[in-house]
């Protein structure tokens, strides 16, 4: 190219050369908007990534309105989208509708048939959660995989009335969740570069729900993102936002969750499709479709015989919530048997307000086949005095759907002790921002675990903002969900009356469904043993109980790290059951010659815990006792170690972690062994220097003596200069 | 001397050795070799770190040299002559991956030549001197970052504008200086560490811990580092063969390399270990905190505390940095010459071939100098732009290592096949074994000029050994960075994967659709005097566009090139 003309050579080299160096600069620069860090400031924009912002979920596109809570799911849709995630997440999730049925707790023959709804004929679909679900036992009435007897089971129901839709999607925004989060350690959910920073409630107990004080550092005009009037509050951008994946986690591996949410799924379809036509909250601002399906005139307690077979508005359906045996029939906030339904037509509207609280008809077999009816209904208590409790009953549990939630509670014993596993249940309702904790059947008294119910109450209405009361104290209601649970099966059981309508407005479904996953959680995590829990934190035992942080551990000159649990001599430790667990971070191998320190992380692991006797440790109340877990780190390591305690009492509560909730400390490691060895270092500095040092003397020797050519460099260069 | 009288070549055999030593020293010797060492167990880790400098570098080291020496020219025509036409876009991966760590390599060069200044200056040795402050405020003026990037590209141009015998007599004078500036750093290090009663940092660096040996991290750390500093494989050494003499003997050369290479690792290894021992409560933990970290902010720290104050600590300040600047400098240079050698081998001229690269240097890299400027989060400012771009193009690095292995298994194919057809070789597996493999070692390796024989061992590391150590790197690379990274698919991700294979695949993409183009361009060989050898043998030899330097290539003689040039 000497003259510079060029032909025939296209595209040229420079051309070579400059296209993919373009390219390398153009993609980066694209990027540059994500690698910008920005100081803390006052616009959601400055903080949080802008999918937070604007409340787009990771597990789904972005223009996917259902999945992104944006609309609601219909039984289709939900049905799929469970299908699909029990695909992709078949280590943890089993999809079920119904039940196998055969015979039931209580003797009777029951087929799938049983648990599918009068009128559409679908059974009720639902989420069989733990670790390896498929495999455990395997429960032929149930159908289900995945039962362990050491991992305490947890029920979650939604849509008992079909109407109140957010009690639904609450549900199955908790099963996003846990797709989403399970083995995603560490995924920071607001992209503020932080992770876990804020998990549910107040976790930090300064009385702020917003324990990172992201949303509190907003200015005040986006400080109230879900308009509901409290600025930083629960549901708000910012509060309770970046919970740990790695509790989520523990809690799927460490317990069986039964989820269930859209118990009423004949309703639910009437209420949407014919009962309120679309958009709901605006044609049934204040009322819709609430029971089942259950033709009241055709199944001859009233006189008129229901040709048509279609639902009759004014007569038809069962208020499932009204339809548990516990205390059936009083009727305490419902509508008696003998009474079943004017049948007169409502006024008005569509506001479904006629016979709207319909507890089921009257039982009236001999259950028990000993020719009396009717004499020992169920209550807990041996009416009749005749050695058995509640055989005979006079109603209740007389509708396929909750005949499921009975069948699937008292079928599901993994221990085969007779009683259910739940310790704990959860059912979400519509509306009214209530915790509402049993009972429901009797005004003015107590339960047995008041004390205690209150206490779990109170820290879900923490996390929520709602209100904590006696379900009776909001009005009397008999034969609903938890009064039989708790009062049948013992288990602590909450109604969660989330939102502000019965068809919220489709923008709110987001903010309140975020809103409430805490309790869902918080429910799977007490299930071990929540009367237990609730007595060691109420007596102010359990949170004395510390984990020595990162700098009360003593590292010894050399071997294993002692980690101290100090726990009060009031909390009744397992010792064989309590384990501190660890992990290292060590820089990374990938380490950037150019950037900043990187880490990689090893698998948690878990070393056993041993009784210190010489010892005592000081917790509040006095003295304490040390529970010793011994790290093996190698002498030689650097960089850090994670530790945290899982503890378990002697009365089965199996998941309390040192520090809360996922969270761990953090431990510098520095180099303990020594440096070396005179003798072993002279030997390796003299094989090293033998084969570098030497063998380039030789090769160097080689080369001087080989070659006849001017070898001496420096002549070689004089003379080249002397030439030119 | 004329350009245009005689072919460009060395002067003499050590020029050749010491443009090549200065090729493969640089910085990851004196700032990666010794954080190596300090997160690799000491002296364990000089084990592999020795074992893969004979098992994969100078192997790979021979190949070069003798591919470069036989074809005469850069990356590109040696691999459209030893590969054939199809495959000269190895040739131009070879030369983009060495151009594309240009674009940054001179802005940290530039930051090494800064540091020289700051050291001679004092700014680095007075009371209460921040190293941290210094770092920040030098990396966030991007006038200054640029002033130094310049600098550096006009003392790289300035060095090679006149070709191989200015290479020579740079890398000479460099290499030198290079030398006696880390024995006097060694020196002050071993007195600060000798103050404390041990030579605790150098009984580090070589106590082995048999233990340790198990673990086959250290063993990939050595192996990769072996791989990178002494840039085998990655074109250099075929480039500077170019300018060999004809009766060089490229093994001696090539163990001469690796051992200097190597020497001078260990030299400054020892030299920074014994410093920070002697100085830091917690040596390891320093020494492991990230490779930037510790040249800039550490070692400056611990120099400031040398004997004979204040001379020893500015003398050690300065003549540690000033060494440093020389490595990086002397990589430069091999880097800009890679680039311009393969324009000069197309005919295009050489001043201008210079000022191209050059430029190109100057303008690509100027977003290394100055984008993502960012704090991480110990307050120690990065720039993430200059790191995302190394994130891309180091491990391209490999696959020039690939080609050249491949070139060589396409010979032995070539050779044994055409010479079963002339029935001169056996035919079936135990012919191929025995005629194919040793083929490219019989005819490029073991042409007489050489004083050590090289024997059946490189056949075996060629053909065996390297492939397992090449999916070794690879595969513990991609899956310790899938393992770590977060969000590792997602192409948007600047440290993701998506983004590497993305740039991987287009420029492959690319090269290979330019093929076709580069092998209608001819090619013009540099031929010594006197050391023209037959090259028709070679899968891409008998080609008409392929001609030395001073001849006509057909449909192409307007284009005068000269012999020099």
């Amino acid at each position: 190219m000497q003259n510079g003309k060029v032909i025939r050579t296209r595209p040229s080299f420079g051309a070579l050369i400059v296209l993919p160096l373009l390219l390398s600069l153009v993609a980066p620069v694209a990027n540059a908007g994500i690698a910008q860090d920005e100081p803390m400031g006052y616009a959601p924009e400055d903080i949080w990534s802008d999918d937070y912002n604007n409340m787009i979920f990771p597990w789904a596109p972005a223009n996917d309105p259902i999945l992104q809570f944006k609309e609601y799911h219909t039984y289709e849709t939900m049905k799929q989208r469970m299908q699909r995630l029990a695909e992709e997440n078949s280590d943890i999730f089993e999809f079920h509708e119904g039940m196998n049925g055969g015979t039931n707790a209580r003797g009777e023959a029951t087929t799938q048939d049983s648990y599918e709804g009068w009128y559409y004929d679908h059974a009720s679909p639902w989420l069989k959660i733990t670790h390896e679900v498929y495999n455990g036992d395997y429960n032929p009435f149930v159908g289900d995989n995945g039962n362990y007897e050491d991992r305490p089971d947890v029920m979650i129901v939604g849509n008992h009335h079909a109407r109140e839709w957010m009690s639904y999607q609450t549900p199955i925004m908790v099963m996003e969740v846990i797709a989403f989060s399970y083995d995603n350690i560490g995924y920071d959910n607001d992209g503020d570069g932080e992770v876990d920073e804020d998990p549910w409630g107040d976790a930090n107990g300064d009385g702020i729900l917003d324990d990172d004080g992201d949303c509190l550092g907003l200015d005040p005009s986006f400080q109230d993102s879900n308009g509901d009037g409290t600025p930083c509050g629960a549901g708000d951008l910012g509060v309770d936002e970046d919970y740990s994946e790695q509790w989520i986690t523990d809690l799927v591996n460490s317990r069986e969750i039964y989820l269930i949410p859209m118990l009423n799924v004949d309703g639910n379809i009437y209420d949407r499709e014919v009962f309120c036509p679309a958009p709901a909250w605006e044609t049934c601002p204040s009322g819709g479709w609430r029971k089942n399906l259950r033709d009241n005139t055709y199944t001859g307690v009233t006189p008129i015989p229901d040709l048509q077979e279609r639902v009759d508005e004014d007569c038809d359906g069962v208020d499932l919530n009204r339809n548990y045996q516990f205390e059936w029939g009083a009727p305490l906030g419902a509508t008696g048997p003998l009474i079943p339904g004017t049948c007169t037509p409502a006024e008005g509207e569509l506001d479904g307000s006629n016979n709207d609280v319909y507890n089921g008809p009257v039982d009236d077999k001999d259950n028990d086949g000993d020719g009396q009816i009717n004499e020992d209904h169920v209550d807990g208590k041996d009416d009749d005095a005749d050695g058995l409790t509640d055989e005979d009953w006079w109603g209740g549990n007389s509708e396929p759907e909750t005949k499921f939630i009975q069948d699937i509670t008292e079928m599901n014993d993994d221990d085969g002790n007779g009683a259910s596993e739940f310790k704990s249940t959860l059912t979400f309702h519509s509306y009214s921002e209530l915790v509402l904790y049993p009972w429901g059947h009797c005004t003015g008294c107590q339960s047995p675990d008041h004390d205690q119910l209150i206490y779990h109450g109170d820290e879900m209405a923490e996390m929520t903002q709602y209100t904590n009361m006696q379900s009776s104290d909001l009005y009397p209601t008999s034969g609903d969900f938890c009064d039989w649970h708790y009062g049948l099966h013992g288990s602590y059981c909450y109604t969660m009356e989330i939102g502000t309508a019965f068809h919220q407005h489709e923008d709110d479904i987001d903010h309140i469904a975020v809103r409430n996953l805490g309790v869902a959680f918080y429910m799977a995590e007490i299930a071990d043993n929540p009367r237990e829990r609730a007595d060691l934190a109420i007596a102010n035992i359990s949170q004395q109980n510390y984990l020595s942080d990162s700098k009360n551990v003593v590292i010894p000159a050399e071997g294993d790290i002692p980690i101290d649990l100090c726990v009060s001599n009031q909390f009744p430790y397992s010792e064989a059951n309590t384990m501190i667990q660890w992990r290292t971070v060590k820089p990374s191998r990938l380490q950037s010659d150019y950037g900043p320190r990187e880490w990689a992380t090893t698998a948690w692991e878990s070393v056993p815990v041993m009784v210190m006797d010489d010892e005592t440790c000081t917790v509040s109340d006095g003295n304490g006792t040390i529970l010793r877990g011994m790290v093996p780190i190698s002498e030689t390591a650097t960089g850090k170690l994670h530790y945290k305690a899982a503890v378990s009492t002697l009365g089965g509560s199996d998941f309390i972690q040192y520090p809360a909730n996922g969270e761990y400390y953090e431990l510098d490691l520095s180099y303990r062994a020594a440096y070396g060895s005179v003798f072993g270092s002279f030997l390796m500095f003299g094989i090293t220097a033998a084969f570098v040092w030497g063998g380039l003397a030789i090769c160097l020797r080689m080369m001087l003596t080989d070659d006849e050519e001017a070898l001496d460099l420096a002549d070689a260069l004089l003379e080249a200069e002397a030439k030119a | 001397m004329s350009d245009e009288e005689e072919s460009d070549q060395f002067n003499g055999r050590m020029g050749l050795i010491f443009a090549s030593i200065g090729a493969a020293i640089g910085t990851g010797n004196i700032w990666r070799f010794p954080r190596m060492v300090g997160a690799n167990g000491g002296g364990t880790f000089l084990v592999p770190w020795l074992i893969f400098l004979f098992a994969w570098s100078i192997p790979l080291v021979i190949a070069e040299y003798a591919m470069g020496k036989r074809s005469r020219t850069g990356t590109i025509g040696t691999f459209r002559i030893f590969a054939g036409k199809k495959f000269a876009w190895m040739g131009l991966w070879t030369a983009w991956i060495s151009t594309a760590i240009g674009f940054y390599y001179a802005v940290v060069a530039g930051w090494t030549i800064k540091y020289f200044q700051l050291g001679i200056s004092g700014a680095l040795t007075g009371e209460g001197v921040d190293t941290t402050e210094v770092w920040n405020a030098f990396l966030q003026s991007p006038g200054q970052v640029i002033f130094f990037q310049f600098l550096v590209i006009c003392l790289t141009l300035a060095a090679i504008w006149k070709g191989a015998k200015a290479i020579e007599k740079v890398n000479f004078y460099l290499m030198i200086s290079l030398f006696a500036l880390l024995f006097l750093t060694l020196f002050l290090s071993l007195w600060m560490d000798m103050e404390d009663g041990s030579l605790d940092g150098a009984m580090f660096m070589f106590t082995v811990d048999f233990e340790m040996l198990k673990d086959p991290e250290i063993w990939i750390n050595g192996l990769s580092q072996s791989a990178w500093s002494c840039s085998a494989g990655m074109g250099m050494c075929i480039t500077y063969a170019v300018y060999m003499s004809k009766d060089e003997d490229t093994v001696l050369n090539a163990f001469t390399m690796g051992l200097a290479n190597n020497s001078i690792s260990i030299i400054a290894g020892l030299a920074v270990l014994s410093a920070i021992f002697a100085v830091s409560p917690d040596p390891l933990a320093t020494v492991t905190g990230g490779s930037s970290a510790i040249t800039f902010l550490a070692l400056p720290e611990v120099f400031a505390k040398a004997p004979f104050a204040p001379i020893g600590p500015l003398f050690m300040m300065a003549g540690f940095f000033l060494a440093l600047s020389f490595a990086a400098m002397t990589s430069m240079i091999s880097t800009v010459e890679l680039c311009v050698r393969n324009f000069v081998d197309h005919g295009y001229n050489r001043g201008k071939s210079v000022a191209l690269t050059g430029l190109a240097l100057f303008l690509f890299g100027i977003p290394s100098a100055v984008m993502w400027v960012k704090l991480d989060a110990e307050g120690v400012a990065f720039p993430e732009f200059l790191e995302v771009q190394d994130h891309i193009w180091g491990y391209g690095l490999m696959f020039s290592g690939l080609f050249i292995a491949f070139s060589i298994w396409k010979y032995g194919y070539y050779r044994w096949k055409s010479g079963v057809e002339a029935g001169v070789a056996p035919a079936g597996f135990r012919g191929y074994l025995g005629f194919g493999v040793s083929a490219f070692r019989d005819d490029f390796i073991n042409t007489g000029d050489n004083d050590i024989e090289v024997g059946r061992w490189w056949d075996l590391l060629m053909y065996l050994a390297f492939p397992i150590l090449f999916s070794v790197l690879m595969i513990s690379y991609f899956a310790d960075m899938i393992a770590n990274t977060p969000d590792v698919w997602d192409p948007t991700n600047p440290k993701g994967l998506s983004i590497i294979l993305l740039f991987w695949g287009v420029i492959a993409a690319l090269f290979i659709s330019f093929n076709k183009f580069i092998v209608q361009r001819p090619l013009y060989r540099n031929i010594p005097q006197g050391a023209d050898v037959d090259i028709s043998t070679l899968p891409g030899g008998s080609d008409d566009l392929v001609v030395a330097r001073g001849e006509h290539a057909p449909g192409f003689e307007h284009l005068t090139v000269g012999k020099g040039a």
